[in-house]
This record gives structure tokens, C-alpha cells and sequence, in this order.
């Protein structure tokens, strides 16, 4: 049938687009930025060359192979292209909370390219979000890590092909709030949630072992073997033990992060990382020894009772004690300026322009897995950068390009009113009236305080 | 199968009877229902034999629910009955490739005591792949509907959750007979998920559905190993394996619900990594994954409609430049969208239509628009006729006009997608159903002139407007040169109806116009009424102040009819 289908496309001369497709790779020459490359210092007036998506040169008085868009960036500063560990921009589902473990679930089948997040996300110079399942379940689905690259309907187009696999755990409230309140069923405490996670990769334990004796027993000649039940959930928890996988877990206390930090070294794991993580300055240095470190907020907590006891000194701590900290958005307004949250840890914690630009861009690259291919400014890692017009941690700066794979997606002067990818046909347009009030603060309103006063008098 | 059908049902008739004087079986009928002859001939018709072919003018000879001959020199059986075909134009009868008509949602099975949320029995998940739709069909309105419309057999699909069951090819004939025509066609499949319980989401479908399908797989392979080898353990049968079996063998096709372009390639997705043999059912929006449907070989059932114009219509002259800039992208999606059958055809994709959720009586309207934005005649005549036959592998029986064929016709009054064309008959498994067709829009008694159009008398009138129906009479008397009279309508205040006199009473070659004043809340509105008037019947619009225009359609009393 394929081969049929293959002679076919050969002989209409039809373009298919197998999963073999390539995304676009671009080439670019940014002369005379000040480069940030956050794993090598700061190089003033110094060109960076990319050619077909990967950084090729970084240096000064370099040119451009003909055919290749040259930028000036005097006076402009050049980063690579942030990172954001914890997102759900992008996806169509978010959470399949119907059961404690739903490891076989995967973000990666409900990509939304044309989610218009995505492009926000690129004006605020984040070229890769980590798309995560959400925090119903211990053991949720496996994530997605996205490169923006706007403009595809095609969600093969967005998903880092290269990245490797990671799945969402979590601790605490929600779990025990969906299933054990809201079902009746385990975990209903902490207790439970570790009790889930241990049968969990106990089960699996078992489940690979099962697969194991029917592979050797079934290649014996003669064999009366029959295969065991398939069971994608256990064979992703199989996944997970043999360190094919990265855990991301949501977590906020001390008691619970070190718990799964226990629990990980019983069962051998080391791919593992704390997202959210508000009590982590607790338990900083057990989280530096033991796994990927944590991926926290700046400053946002108190939004439920295990979130209350929190610090804004989280990420420095974290950083100070050798942790990997990266600082996630977790909502599709702060991933537009991850640069400020980074910033705040320079005023709580006193973090030097490297270790804030760090926590966006090489240490979520770590947590990820990608750090071997994008996060710095570094020859040989993929093209992925951001042009600011004043330092990325000034309060004042404003992102004017961005780029995945040397390829324009964002540019300020280029940005139009509507930058959808998918409308309705069927869709009723109203005016959109945004107005600003420059007069004074309290002008056109004198109608509501008639209003009210004749709602007063009117018995 | 089918054979047996045709036999079982020709025996049927036989034994009750139901050929009678020619066969000399003539019993009494106290039901007063069987028909005096199984034998037609639709004579001097304007044949159109299959798509693509030019109209011949031809005789077409049907016995027994089957095409006995198609041509201009027929001997017609002396117990035929004749139907005058000079001014029909006979089509083959359409096919549904995927319709929920006649279809009722079994009940949910009660859940056991011991039921986890997280871990559902697969029938309460809506896993059922064992059921099929002949036990969910009855013969209903909404079949009747889609007769009317033109369609002869109808792929019914079962209603249920993400793996709901087998969908079967009916016949729409009598409703007496067993209209079986093929069982187990297809697996319906949708994303659906579960309410509150697992899987409760497309994530959750698409895990689930690689799990069931690959212990299908899992267990056919133990299964043949069971049964080749001596002193292998005994397969673990199910339901959930023994409704899987054929698909997994890929006997039966997934027919997988997918509307947007994401929905698709995440079907294409799972069968890719399946292998399973695929008809896309309920597309919409599927201009961009052309290329991706080719490429996968999968069969297409497109929906049998277009979105809706309101958002058009609604476009207003003196918007602002940003809202205008958004119309323009709006109208663009539309354009594309009712563009993209017609793609379809040029990418070589050979479609069908699906009726399911498509109001049955807006399908001609949605195929003329798609006629008009690309899609040639020929092809959207294919996809009513011979590519669903081909699809359900009934090519030899149906999907054409040929001696030997199943006698499904549709018999119009013009040209199929011409603008007037209405359907005078349809003839589905030999038997004939007759419908009402209006007078031609076009004044053709307008040789009469002006004073041919009587417009004196009392006219009932409807309207549809968002408050709902409204209904009452309009009196229409001649004053002189000039008409008045009164119109009743229903109280705004809520009882009862009130009377208001008509003014402006306007009529000019057919076209009507008056109108009234209702006093509501102390606010005066002025309604205006138009429309054209053909014999008896008024159709138009009634305007009502600012708050827009709505159907008006009226009738003249014959029994009330004032003298002039």
C-alpha cells in the first residue's frame, strides 16, 4: 500500500509531507549587538552569524555569504531565545483528569499551532515552551516541548522533534482534591499520592518483567507463549525507570518535594525536576544532590493554602545552593515577559545579569534536556535568538525580533493588527473600542455617580 | 447477504400477496396499503444514467425493485404502470455516506456498584464496537426527510461514545420491508470522551483508542496461535476483542468523526501508527490538509453542508477600519470554505457526503453553493452516487442507472442543480414516493398580467421571527381603486390577538405590499409586509421597525374568498 502510495506521489510529482518533513531553517548575519551569550559572557559589538538554523560564527567583522539577510544591531542587545519550562499555551487539552496515573496520554497529540499565544509568547522573545499536561493527576500525561514557530497549521511543525520525552507528576492539593475528594477514590492525602507513585512503578516493575519472560519464551522454537495484556500507561512508568523520561513535578511543600526526592532514589531515577517548587528554598541543597532542580515563579504565590509560605529570595536560594532554577510562566500572560520575572531576581537575591538571564534561557534548556542544543549563544547550537533594543533586565526594554532557527517569526516592525492564523467563517465581529484617558482620572464617569445617587434617592 | 435480502423480500411479497391481478394472487387487501403493481415505466424521460453522462431521452422499466431496462425501445409489460417521464429528468438515487437519521442513542447500561471513575467498564466509557446500528434504526420523519431529498440508501451510523459500533447500509424503501442492505460496514469512532470518567477527553481518546486497538491486535495474534498450536493458554475473547476483530483483520474500516484540520491529522496520526483502513466522516474545515488526506489513501465523507451567512450578513457599510479589516478575514474563511469541495475534486480525492447533523432540507441549497464556488456537476453528482456506492462496495448494485441495478431513481422537474429543480418522485427499492412540487417561481401565468393577480379576500399568514411563530389574516377588500382592509397578529402584550387596519396596500405585476402600525409599550412600530403573490399563496418578508426582517407567508382562504 505504501509502496503504491510512494509510486504514486513519485509519479504525480506530488510533495507529501511525510513525518520526515523538515521545518524551516533559516540564515541571518546580526552585526554589532551587544551579544549576552549567558554561558560565555557578554561580547560587545560582535557579530553572530547563523546559517541553515545553526549558529555558525560568533565574532566581529564577520560577513554575510551572499544570499544571507544581514541585521545591524548596534546599540541593540542580542540574547538567546527564552525558554519557558512550564506553559500550556498551545494545546487543546490540558488535562485528562480522570484517573490518578495517565501516563500513556500525550500532549503531544493535541498541539494547537495557530493558538495565537504562541505568537504573543514570540513578541516577548520566548522561542520554546515546554507544553505540560496539568496538575489533576499524580501521574499525569507526557508533555510537549514546543519551538514557536509560527505560521504552520501543522502541529508536527512546532513540536522540538529533538527534545526528549517528559511527563508531569504532582504533588499536593490538586491530586488529593480531584480524585480523593472529588472521587472518593486514592490519593486522598499526601500519603495516598506517594502511595499512587510507588504501586505505580511497582506495577510496572512487574509489567516489564511480564514483557520480558513472553519476548524470551516466544523466540524459543515451539513456543506456547502468549503476550501479555499491552498497556501503555506501565510501559511509560517502565519509560521513566529506565531513564528514558523526565519527570516535571508540581509541587509547593518541603515535606512532599522530599518525599518524590526519596522515592526517586528507591526506584533509581535522577531524571527529575520540581516545578513550582515554593517551599524549595527548604530543601535546597537535597534538590541540588539529588535531581534537575527546580523550575519556580518570581513572585506569585498564596493562591491556595499549601502556597502560602513563600519568598520571593525562592530562586536565589535555589541558585546559591547549586540547584538548576529556571522561572516559568505557567499562564499565557507572564510567558510575554519572562524577562522581567527574571529580572526580579536581581532585587530579591542580588543575582548577577547571568545568573537571571540564566533562569530563562540554558537552565530551563537543562531541565529540558535541550541544553546541548539551544539556551546560549554558543557555535553549533540552533539559531534560536531574541533582539532586544536596551538590556533584556532593564524594566524599560522591549523585545524587537525574535528568531527560531534563524528564522524570522517576530519583528516589531512588523507586527500587524491581527496576526491569526485560523478565523471563523461563521464568525460575528464587534468593535473593540479601547480608549485612553489622558484628562484627567476620574473623566466620563460623572454618569455612574448620578446613577448612584439617584439610585439612593430613589425610596 | 444481499441476495438473500431481494429474495427474502420478493418471497415476502409473494406470500402476502402483495402481486396481485398480474400474478393471479389476488387476495383481499383490508389494509388498503399493497400496491397494484411492482412494475414501473417512467416513459420519454430525460435519463441521466451516471455522472458525467449527457441527459438521453429514454424509457426506464423497473420490476421488483430492479432496473429492468433503460432505453428508447421498450417493450412495456402490459402490467406496468406508466408514469408520463416527458418532462422529468431522472437521476440515480442518492447515497448517504454517513447519516444518523432514523437513529435512537441506546440506553446507558446502569453502573455497577463497584464502579471507579478512573477505570470504567468499557460499555459505560462508551467503548462498544460489538453494537450495531440496525439495532438502533427505525424507519422515522427524519428518514422520510432525507428520502425526500433524494437519497435512497442511507449509511446509518451508531450513535455512542468514542468507539460507538458498526454502522450498516439501509434502503429507504417500504417501511414494511426488512431494508437490511449490508451489516458491519464500518467502526464508527469519534473523539468523544466520557462524562466524568475516563477517557474524558481527546488526549484521553487517543491513548485509549491505541490501547483497545492494540490488544485487538495483541489478542488475534494469541487467538490464531490458540487455534493452530496444541497447549497454548486460551485467548482471553471480550466484547470490546470481538467487535475489534474485523478491524484489526482491516475487513471493516475505521470511520473516524473528524471535523477541523486538527481533528484530521490527528486522525491520520493514529493511522499512521495503526495501519487501520479509514473513512473520514464530518469534515468541515479541510481545505489545508488536502494534500495529507491524499497521501493517505483514507476515503472521504464530507458534510452536506456550508456554514452560515449570518456573520456575513451582519457586516455592517459604516464600520470602523479595524472591523472592517477583520470582516475581510472573515469573508476570506468563508470563501475558502465553501470553496474547499471543489479542491476536494481537483486534488483528485474521490468524496461522498454525510448527512449527520445537516438540517436535510438546506442540502440542495449547500450543494448549489458549492457548485457555484468550484465543484463541477458532474462531480457532486459522483459524490451522491457512485462513490458512496463504491465506498460500501455496492458499485455492481447501486450508483447508477443500469439494467440489473437496484431501482433507485430521483425524478425532478428540471435539470438536477438548476435553480427551479424540485423533486416530483423518488424511487427507492422499486418503490415510488410522490411529492408536492410548487408552480415555478417564475411568473409563468403572468400572461394574465396585473389583473390576473386576485389579491381580495382573507389570506392566513405565518412568520418566523426570534419571538417565534406568528400566525392571523390578513383581510384584503377593494375600496375603489385602491385596496384596505384589517390584519390580525398576536398581542405583544401576550393574549390574544389583536386587529390593526392596513395602509399603503401596493400591488404591481405580482408584487404585494401594505402595512400596519402595532402600538407596543407605548412605542409605535411600523410593519411592512412584502412579497410576490402566485395564485394563491403570498411569500415575503415582513420588516418590523429596526428590529429586522422576517419570513412572511401567507395563503388565500378559498372558503372566504371575497367577491372581488
Amino acid at each position: 500500500m505504501k509502496k503504491i502510495n510512494y509510486f504514486l506521489a513519485a509519479l504525480l510529482g506530488l510533495s507529501f509531507s511525510f513525518a520526515s518533513a523538515q521545518t524551516p531553517k533559516g540564515s541571518v548575519l546580526i552585526k554589532n549587538a551587544t551579544v549576552l551569550t549567558v554561558t560565555k559572557g557578554t561580547l560587545q559589538n560582535t557579530d553572530v552569524l547563523v546559517q541553515d538554523g545553526i549558529i555558525k560564527e560568533v565574532g566581529s567583522n564577520l560577513s554575510a555569504p551572499s544570499g544571507v539577510q544581514t541585521i545591524d544591531a548596534t546599540g541593540k542587545y542580542l540574547m538567546p531565545g527564552i525558554i519557558d519550562a512550564h506553559s500550556h499555551v498551545g494545546l487543546d487539552v490540558v488535562n485528562e483528569a480522570t484517573s490518578p496515573i495517565t501516563a500513556e496520554v500525550q500532549m503531544k497529540d493535541v498541539v494547537n499551532p495557530t493558538e495565537i499565544g504562541i505568537y504573543r509568547a514570540l513578541a516577548g522573545g520566548v522561542t520554546i515552551s515546554h507544553a505540560m499536561h496539568g496538575s489533576a493527576n499524580v501521574i499525569g500525561g507526557q508533555n510537549a516541548t514546543l519551538k514557536h514557530r509560527w505560521g504552520t497549521k501543522n502541529p508536527d511543525d512546532i513540536i522540538m522533534a529533538d527534545a526528549p520525552r517528559t511527563i508531569k507528576f504532582a504533588l499536593g492539593e490538586n491530586p488529593t482534591r480531584v480524585h480523593g475528594r472529588g472521587n472518593g477514590i486514592q490519593p486522598r492525602s499526601r500519603m495516598g499520592v506517594e502511595a499512587v507513585i510507588r504501586n505505580g512503578f511497582n506495577e510496572a516493575i512487574q509489567y516489564k518483567k511480564a514483557w520480558a519472560d513472553y519476548n524470551a519464551a516466544a523466540s524459543q522454537k515451539g513456543s506456547t507463549a502468549t503476550a501479555p495484556e499491552y498497556d501503555e500507561r506501565l510501559q511509560t512508568l517502565v519509560d521513566i525507570l529506565d531513564g528514558k523520561i523526565i519527570i516535571h513535578c508540581h509541587s509547593y511543600r518541603a515535606d512532599e518535594i522530599y518525599m518524590l526526592i526519596n522515592v526517586a532514589r528507591d526506584f533509581n531515577i535522577s531524571k527529575l525536576v520540581f516545578q513550582h517548587t515554593n517551599e524549595g528554598f527548604k530543601v535546597a541543597p537535597e534538590i541540588a544532590q539529588y535531581t534537575m532542580g527546580a523550575s519556580v515563579f518570581a513572585d506569585w504565590w498564596a493562591y491556595k493554602f499549601e502556597v502560602y509560605y513563600s519568598t520571593a529570595f525562592n530562586a536565589a536560594i535555589l541558585n546559591a545552593n547549586g540547584a538548576i532554577t529556571s522561572i516559568n510562566s505557567d499562564s499565557a500572560e507572564l510567558i510575554r515577559h519572562l524577562y522581567h520575572e527574571a529580572a526580579k531576581t536581581q532585587r530579591y537575591g542580588g543575582m548577577t545579569d547571568d545568573e537571571a538571564l540564566a533562569m530563562i534561557t540554558i537552565n530551563p534548556a537543562r531541565q529540558l534536556g535541550i541544553s546541548d542544543k539551544v539556551g546560549s549563544i554558543e557555535e553549533g547550537k540552533q539559531g534560536d535568538l531574541v533582539i532586544f533594543d536596551s538590556h533584556p533586565l532593564s524594566t524599560y526594554t522591549v523585545p524587537q525580533m525574535t528568531f527560531v532557527d534563524g528564522v524570522k517569526y517576530f519583528d516589531i516592525k512588523e507586527d500587524k493588527n491581527d496576526q491569526r492564523l485560523a478565523v471563523s467563517p461563521t464568525e460575528m465581529v464587534e468593535d473593540v473600542y479601547l480608549r485612553i484617558e489622558t484628562e484627567r482620572c476620574m473623566q466620563d464617569t460623572e454618569h455612574l455617580f448620578e446613577m448612584a445617587s439617584n439610585l439612593f434617592n430613589q425610596n | 447477504m444481499k441476495r438473500t435480502l431481494f429474495k427474502a423480500s420478493v418471497i415476502c411479497m409473494l406470500l402476502g400477496g402483495s402481486i396481485f391481478s398480474t400474478q393471479g394472487f389476488a387476495q383481499s387487501d383490508p389494509t388498503g396499503k399493497k400496491r397494484v403493481t411492482d412494475t414501473y415505466a417512467i416513459t420519454n424521460a430525460t435519463v441521466f444514467t451516471a455522472p458525467g453522462k449527457a441527459g438521453v431521452k429514454a424509457t426506464v422499466l423497473i420490476k421488483d425493485g430492479i432496473i429492468m431496462g433503460v432505453g428508447s425501445n421498450l417493450s412495456i409489460p402490459t402490467e406496468a404502470r406508466q408514469i408520463a417521464g416527458d418532462s422529468l429528468f431522472i437521476y440515480p438515487g442518492f447515497i448517504d455516506g454517513a447519516s444518523n437519521a432514523g437513529i435512537t442513542k441506546p440506553k446507558d447500561p446502569e453502573k455497577p456498584e463497584n464502579f471507579v471513575s478512573s477505570n470504567p467498564p468499557d460499555e459505560i466509557a462508551g467503548i462498544t464496537p460489538w453494537r450495531s446500528a440496525v439495532d438502533q434504526f427505525a424507519m422515522d420523519s427524519k428518514v422520510e426527510d432525507l428520502r425526500k431529498s433524494g437519497f435512497t440508501l442511507i449509511q446509518v451510523v451508531p450513535d455512542g461514545g468514542m468507539i460507538a459500533g458498526k454502522s450498516a447500509v439501509m434502503i429507504l424503501g417500504n417501511e414494511a420491508s426488512a431494508n437490511l442492505i449490508k451489516e458491519n460496514t464500518a467502526l464508527a469512532a469519534s473523539f468523544r470522551g466520557s462524562r466524568g470518567m475516563y477517557p474524558g477527553t481527546a488526549a484521553g481518546v487517543m491513548a485509549k483508542f491505541r490501547d483497545v486497538y492494540k490488544n485487538a491486535e495483541l489478542t488475534k495474534t494469541n487467538s490464531d496461535k490458540f487455534a493452530s498450536t496444541p497447549g497454548v493458554k486460551r485467548p482471553a475473547i471480550n466484547d470490546t476483542y470481538a467487535g475489534m476483530k474485523d478491524v484489526v483483520s482491516k475487513t471493516t474500516p475505521v470511520m473516524f468523526s473528524a471535523s477541523s484540520e486538527l481533528e484530521i491529522r490527528r486522525v491520520l496520526k493514529l493511522q499512521k501508527e495503526l495501519g487501520f483502513n479509514l473513512i473520514l466522516t464530518d469534515l468541515e474545515n479541510y481545505e489545508g490538509v488536502i494534500n495529507e488526506i491524499k497521501a493517505s489513501g483514507a476515503k472521504v465523507l464530507i458534510k452536506a453542508e456550508v456554514p452560515d451567512d449570518k456573520a456575513i450578513k451582519a457586516q455592517k457599510e459604516d464600520a470602523s477600519a479595524d472591523v472592517k479589516a477583520q470582516y475581510a478575514r472573515v469573508k476570506e474563511a468563508y470563501d475558502k470554505s465553501i470553496a474547499q469541495a471543489g479542491k476536494l475534486e481537483a486534488a483528485g480525492i474521490p468524496f461522498a457526503f454525510t448527512t449527520a447533523g445537516v438540517k436535510t432540507s438546506d442540502i440542495g441549497k449547500s450543494l448549489k453553493t458549492m457548485i457555484d464556488n468550484g465543484l463541477s456537476e458532474t462531480a457532486a453528482l459522483a459524490a451522491l452516487t457512485t462513490n458512496p456506492a463504491a465506498m460500501m462496495g455496492l458499485s455492481r448494485e447501486a450508483g447508477t442507472i443500469e439494467k440489473g441495478k437496484m431501482a433507485n431513481l430521483v425524478l425532478t422537474t428540471d435539470t438536477l442543480f438548476s435553480e427551479d429543480s424540485q423533486i416530483k418522485h423518488v424511487i427507492a427499492d422499486g418503490y415510488i414516493f410522490d411529492y408536492e412540487t410548487k408552480a415555478k417561481k417564475k411568473a409563468s401565468d403572468a400572461g394574465n398580467g396585473t389583473g390576473g393577480v386576485k389579491i381580495a379576500g382573507n389570506w392566513d399568514y405565518t412568520t418566523e421571527s426570534p419571538a417565534g411563530r406568528g400566525a392571523g389574516v390578513v383581510a384584503i377588500k377593494k375600496e375603489g381603486n385602491e385596496f384596505g382592509g384589517t390584519i390580525t397578529y398576536d398581542d405583544p402584550s401576550g393574549s390574544g390577538k389583536a386587529t390593526a387596519p392596513i395602509k399603503d396596500v401596493k400591488l404591481d405585476g405580482n408584487s404585494l405590499s401594505f402595512a400596519f402600525e402595532v402600538n407596543a409599550q407605548g412605542m409605535s412600530i411600523v410593519v411592512e409586509i412584502s412579497g410576490t403573490v402566485e395564485g394563491n399563496s403570498m411569500e415575503g418578508t415582513m420588516a418590523v421597525g429596526q428590529f429586522g426582517s422576517f419570513p412572511f407567508e401567507a395563503t388565500l382562504s378559498p372558503s372566504l374568498t371575497a367577491k372581488n
